[in-house]
């Protein structure tokens, strides 16, 4: 698969989905090699083990192939669009593990749910994966904030499109998430913070 | 409010980023997705591996109402032997007995009556009245059998005319004297 390269002309994209809504099956490919990547990475950082990540993001390609005259150009883009479907796919993944319970232990099977220990193949360092447990420790809102904004570098105005809520409200949900993923790394002594420095006066607490 | 990150967790959050910037997609995936391609779709279907999986899972209320469910039961036992162990025990025969209906001393008639032997006359107005027996100044003609139940009725049971010989405490049945003139009857 190659790079993902959300920086291409739109029009592709628009041409792609044409095909799809004509019947055309292929068009899914280009599309998801021009995508996939992104929204895996997206899903990655939201979900314990890569096997569910990737589950989540074939649902979504799997939604937008059934009905993909949903797709609305003057709503957005098309990654827009997907990242979206993405979004409300991982939100029901979350909502429907909530309401399963495991009936027996680890059996050496990947791991379902998030209640499993997170996958440490995903990064190489210990620092980081130590910091992707903290980071799956967040609650799913300060997670996923911090993934649109942190992780992905997007714009504020475009995760609130995403988000659907103000640009305010966006600044500060992620403020809120920052300081909750501060105040975990310093307890467990990943960061130091400066001697003296009251996390109150911070809104670390 | 701050925009940005403290420094070193701006440095995790860039160095997890590139982490999984760096990870691919399985080749699972990728299959999939060629298959989703190349199926039909009114034959697509999502995540039919994940399905099998759901077969050693249950829901969380199935498993909240198989305990109350038990919790129940396990009450009802325990109720019962409770119930069971604080009951006395009778005798073959005093629970034969005790359900046997009608039992057969039972009866439906009052179980204790007496039965008066009241001297009587008649009155100047017509009216059989009672006589005192120890005035010899009267004379009883009649004996009204009068019948005294439990359950506060009174009947008369006969009026018989009094021979000659039983005036007060001379009648044949009558009671002897210093005795009230009281027997009882059984029904």
């Amino acid at each position: 698969m190659g790079a993902a390269n959300n920086m291409n002309p739109p029009d592709d994209d628009f041409e792609h989905v044409t095909r799809l809504i004509a019947g055309d099956a292929s068009a899914l490919r280009p599309l998801y090699e021009k995508h996939g990547r992104a929204l895996l990475r997206f899903s990655l950082a939201m979900c314990r083990s890569q096997q569910a990540a990737e589950d989540l993001v074939h649902d979504t390609f799997v939604a937008f192939m059934r009905e993909p005259t949903r797709f609305d150009p003057a709503q957005g883009t098309v990654f827009g669009y997907l990242r979206g479907m993405l979004r409300h796919h991982v939100s029901r993944h979350f909502r429907r593990e909530k309401r399963w319970v495991a009936l027996e232990g680890d059996d050496g099977a990947a791991p379902l749910d998030d209640s499993a220990p997170p996958d440490d193949e995903i990064t190489r360092s210990e620092v980081t994966a130590a910091f992707r447990r903290v980071m799956l420790e967040l609650p799913l809102q300060h997670r996923e904030i911090i993934a649109l904004c942190d992780l992905e570098e997007l714009p504020y105005a475009a995760v609130a499109h995403i988000l659907r809520c103000p640009v305010g409200t966006v600044r500060s949900r992620l403020h809120r998430a920052r300081a909750l993923l501060t105040l975990r790394l310093a307890s467990l002594e990943m960061i130091d913070l400066p001697p003296g420095l009251a996390l109150a006066q911070e809104g670390y607490s | 409010m701050t925009d940005t990150p403290h420094p070193r967790v701006g440095a995790l959050l860039r160095q997890y980023a590139r982490e999984l910037a760096d990870v691919e997609p399985s080749r699972d995936l990728d299959a999939r997705i060629d298959a989703l391609v190349a199926s039909p779709r009114s034959r697509v279907e999502i995540r039919p591996a994940r399905r099998a999986a759901r077969e050693w899972q249950v829901p969380r209320w199935a498993t909240a109402a198989c305990f109350a469910l038990l919790a129940v039961a396990v009450g009802i036992i325990i109720g019962m032997r409770l119930e069971h162990r604080a009951t006395p025990t009778l005798p073959v025969a005093d629970v034969a007995r005790e359900t046997a209906w009608p039992p057969a001393e039972f009866s439906m008639w009052p179980a204790d009556s007496v039965s008066i032997k009241v001297p009587a006359d008649y009155s100047a107005d017509g009216r059989l009245v009672a006589v005192d027996p120890g005035d010899h100044r009267t004379r009883a003609r009649y004996w009204v059998d009068v019948v005294v139940s439990n359950d506060g009725t009174v009947r008369i049971e006969k009026v018989v005319p009094a021979g000659p010989l039983d005036h007060g405490t001379t009648q044949k049945n009558g009671p002897k004297k210093g005795e009230p003139d009281v027997q009882i009857q059984t029904p």
